[in-house]
């Protein structure tokens, strides 16, 4: 019944029916491919004879489709896939584009389930970032064997496995800028393997220098693989008067689409150039050793992630550290949730969003009910990003700087003689030092808003909306010896919060807001401001 | 509450010394620190003494706190310096004109020509171990291992030692070191104390030096045998230690970040009381340190075979095939 698309017929004498789907690297009309059937035809260039031929038989090969049309819309035509044809790949091992591929046509047992897995194989195929484009087609089966198709699929792999990316990017909520620039050299040993190397320069906060490796797949284990090592800096004098060292490796084990587990083994570096910090943290600087193992769920189900307007989100982060013998290294659990939903309201493309985090850390092994927790991993709170973009845990509040909610130490006093300095107190000390914030381990935030419409038509097509907010939270350093004198109302009546409006700018990377905030409830070392304030966040 | 405030309001006077751990039978095994404590000694002050496990290879320790203010040790000439200072301890303040120029020179001599020699005995000939037990034992293992290394080239930079002239630089360090115990044998004299018959810094500094060669130092120390020919600093230092250290230990109540002396380096927030006995329960914790290990050690590989052994069977049962050949129900492809 079919009609060859292509003159080159080849030894089979019966009709092949050429379905083609094909996408380039940079095709953006994917999607159309799982629903359509097209006929492409890719012709050799200058064959005269063949373009007459082509000319000749258009009204039959016409007629052949519109018929195979009926067919395919009339019901299931039993068909399943006897091979795979892997074409084009000189370094990719046929092994890992089989390894892709396979189970989507393990399964088809008609043209309709086909067509669907030739679409899903190729997504998967492309998805790799390791060729410039893919085409599956299918073609019949051998003779002997009726009711069979065999698959081939043809890759160009990448011309040129090296790429890389740089660009300066803005911190408003840090006042700094940082540099970023990346090297991915893909498919080195045609396992998929991708290589990169990236490093970060912020100006005054964050420098990061990074290589690793993923792998699609790694033996019998059929998720994504990762590992990467990292050397990074960061420095937290302003906030915390300690500067961190990191050399760590993390492995990504498991990586799917609601669950992410990593290990984590990281040679930290906490110290103080300026020689000011507070006891507490004087008492945490030094080296340590973090071996952990951290397990995420997710799941997002919003229909956007700049501007969600229905739908629900939940993530669960789960830390445990201390893995391994040696009881030198850092013990902790630490645990998080965040609750997000959305619902519209039917005016104005009005919608609610609101949601609820919690989070507590706990250290654990000898001692643990007079330890303290790590103060890296402890909870922080303040900063300007928006709550509703990111599930980020207990960490946002807007209208306070960073680190600007949560307990405090008093940074150390310096002795001067009496009238060096007109701010010294009458014991010859300067007056206020200032103050650490030493984060703390148990936090809840909450947070509503209410996004909406602006009256422009301009800004309507834009995507520019405004919206209104309120903001709660609260952050405590409870250490499990001082748990029995927890008290449940204390921790409610030391809630801060805030409020007010806004005008949001999403982009395609990011999302912009410009806010007045108003500060409800702050408490006496928090650091509030009423005002207009920039905040920027990814999704 | 008002018992609180004023707990509190104490706690805020008192002074805490922050130095390396104790071992080998004296409150800190470190010779940085072990001239601040002898100085607080002598001076009679009430403090509490605090370990720092974390960090080995800094300059700021030891460190003395009193009420909100910090003294560290690489900070305007020292902890000692800045206590004199500060008016904290006023061991110093009160020197004759006569005797400074003598002090000032006898106080450099200790503070960088013996100070030189402990620390070439420590870092470059000595056994690895005695380094290892005060620096490095609250660290787990990797990063114990590379710090020291980072710690011993960084001497020998310091003093200028190469493979080369090794020899020649170790002559030179002891013979400066000679020099030193003759001067301060013959500037002791039959006398109780350096200077005035009272302690100074420079007391501090020397019996500081001394006790950690004696007791820390192998018999086979070339600095401990050289310091051991002078009965007079042997006398000075046994009644000293005598005077200071015994008393310490029996009644000490400084507070260690951990109450083990092999757990993490995270300070506790509540310290336990040292143990009059550390050598011997040290040893017998040690034993049982090991057993722990050993037991935990077990476990977890055991643990880590277990799981995946387990991981890999049901992996492996979900492992790729082939195609299947021969669909029953092989239907064909009709027109």
């Amino acid at each position: 019944m079919a009609t060859p698309s292509d003159s080159e017929a080849g030894p089979n004498p019966k009709p092949v029916e050429e379905l083609e789907t094909e996408s380039a690297t940079n095709d953006e009309h994917h999607g159309e491919d799982e629903d359509e059937i097209e006929d492409e035809e890719e012709e050799e260039e200058g064959d005269d004879e063949e373009e007459a031929e082509e000319d000749e038989t258009p009204a039959a090969q016409r007629e052949n489709i519109n018929r195979l049309f009926r067919r395919l819309s009339g019901g299931p035509v039993r068909l399943r896939v006897q091979d795979i044809i892997i074409r084009g790949n000189t370094k990719t091992k046929d092994a890992l584009i089989e390894a892709e591929v396979l189970d989507a046509f393990r399964s088809a047992c008609s043209m309709q389930e086909l067509i669907q897995a030739a679409g899903l194989a190729n997504t998967r195929l492309r998805q790799l970032d390791i060729f410039d484009s893919v085409s599956i087609t299918l073609d019949s089966g051998p003779s002997e064997l009726p009711g069979t198709a065999n698959v081939v699929i043809d890759v160009v792999e990448a011309r040129n496995p090296l790429t890389g990316e740089f660009g300066a990017y803005s911190k408003p909520e840090a006042r700094s800028w940082s540099l970023e620039g990346s090297l991915k050299l893909k498919n080195l040993f045609g396992y998929g393997d991708i290589w990169d190397a990236s490093g970060a320069y912020g100006f005054g906060q964050t420098s990061e220098i990074s290589a690793g490796v993923s792998l699609p797949r790694f033996k019998a284990i059929s998720t994504p693989l990762t590992t990467r090592v990292s050397l990074l800096s960061q420095d937290w004098l302003k906030f915390s008067s300690y500067k961190e060292r990191l050399l760590g490796l993390s492995v990504g084990l498991i990586s799917t689409g609601n669950h992410d587990l990593a290990y984590n083994l990281t040679w930290r570096n906490l110290s103080d150039p300026s020689h000011m910090s507070s006891k507490t943290i004087r008492r945490q600087l030094g080296h340590s050793l973090l071996s952990s193992l951290k397990y995420t769920y997710r799941i997002d189900h919003r229909d956007s992630n700049l501007r969600p307007t229905r739908g629900y989100a939940f993530l669960s982060t789960s830390q445990f550290g201390g893995l391994g013998p040696d009881s030198r290294i850092i013990r902790f659990i630490r645990q998080e949730f965040d609750v997000r939903g959305a619902f519209p309201l039917g005016f104005y493309n009005a919608a609610v969003n609101f949601g609820v985090a919690a989070g507590a850390i706990m250290p654990w092994g000898r001692g643990f009910m007079d330890s303290t927790s790590p103060l890296p991993e402890r909870f922080y709170m303040g900063g300007h990003s928006s709550p509703i973009c990111s599930l980020g845990g207990p960490t946002s509040l807007l209208g306070f700087k960073l680190r600007g909610v949560g307990p405090t130490d008093e940074r150390r006093a310096i002795l001067t003689k009496h009238g060096e300095d007109e701010a010294t107190t009458p014991s010859g000390r300067i007056a206020s030092p200032g103050g650490d914030a030493i984060g703390g381990n148990l936090a809840v935030t909450a947070f509503a808003d209410l996004s909406f419409d602006l009256p422009l038509k301009l800004f309507r097509e834009s995507g520019v909306h405004g919206h209104m907010f309120l903001n709660t939270g609260n952050v405590v350093d409870l250490t499990l010896a001082e748990f029995k004198n927890f008290s449940f109302r204390g921790f409610l009546e030391t809630f801060r919060s805030s409020a007010g409006f806004g005008i949001i700018f999403p982009t395609r990377f990011f999302r912009m807001e410009i806010n007045y905030c108003y500060i409800l409830k702050q408490l006496q070392h928090d650091h509030g401001k009423t005002g207009i304030q920039f905040s920027f966040s990814t999704p | 509450m008002e018992m609180a405030d004023e707990r509190e309001e104490e706690a805020k006077q008192e002074v805490v010394l922050v130095a390396r751990k104790g071992g080998f039978g004296l409150p800190t095994a470190c010779p940085v620190c072990l001239p601040v404590y002898c100085h607080l000694r002598f001076a009679n002050v009430d403090f509490k003494l605090e370990f720092d496990r974390a960090n080995p290879d800094s300059d700021h320790i030891p460190y003395v706190e009193y009420g909100d203010h910090v003294t560290f040790n690489n900070e305007k000439g020292g902890v000692i310096e800045c206590l004199n200072e500060d008016n904290v301890v006023k061991l110093d303040s009160q020197l004759s004109k006569d005797c400074f120029p003598d002090w000032a020179s006898t106080k450099v001599m200790i503070s960088t020509w013996l100070a030189e020699a402990v620390q070439y005995e420590l870092w470059v000939s000595c056994d690895n171990t005695i380094a290892d037990d005060i620096y490095f034992s609250d660290l787990p293992w990797p990063i114990g291992k590379i710090l020291h290394w980072k710690q011993t080239q960084a001497v020998k930079q310091l003093h200028g030692i190469t493979k080369l002239n090794a020899a020649e630089k170790e002559e030179e360090i002891y013979r400066k070191a000679n020099i030193a115990y003759e001067a301060l044998s013959m500037k002791l004299g039959s006398q109780v104390f350096f200077f005035e018959g009272r302690p100074t810094s420079v007391d501090s500094l020397f019996l500081g030096h001394a006790v950690f060669v004696l007791h820390v130092l192998p018999e086979t120390s070339v600095l401990r045998s050289s310091l051991s020919k002078h009965a007079n600093l042997l006398r000075f230092v046994q009644d000293c230690k005598i005077r200071l250290l015994e008393d310490s230990y029996s009644s000490a109540t400084g507070p260690a970040f951990s109450s083990d002396a092999s757990s993490s380096s995270i300070p506790r927030r509540k310290g336990s009381k040292q143990n009059a006995k550390t050598k011997p329960k040290e040893k017998r914790e040690r034993t049982e340190e090991e057993k722990a290990f050993r037991r935990r050690a077990k476990y977890f590989i055991a643990a880590q075979v277990v799981s995946i052994v387990i991981y890999l069977s049901i992996l492996g049962g979900m492992g790729d095939s082939g195609l299947e050949d021969g669909d029953e129900d092989g239907l064909a492809y009709e027109e």
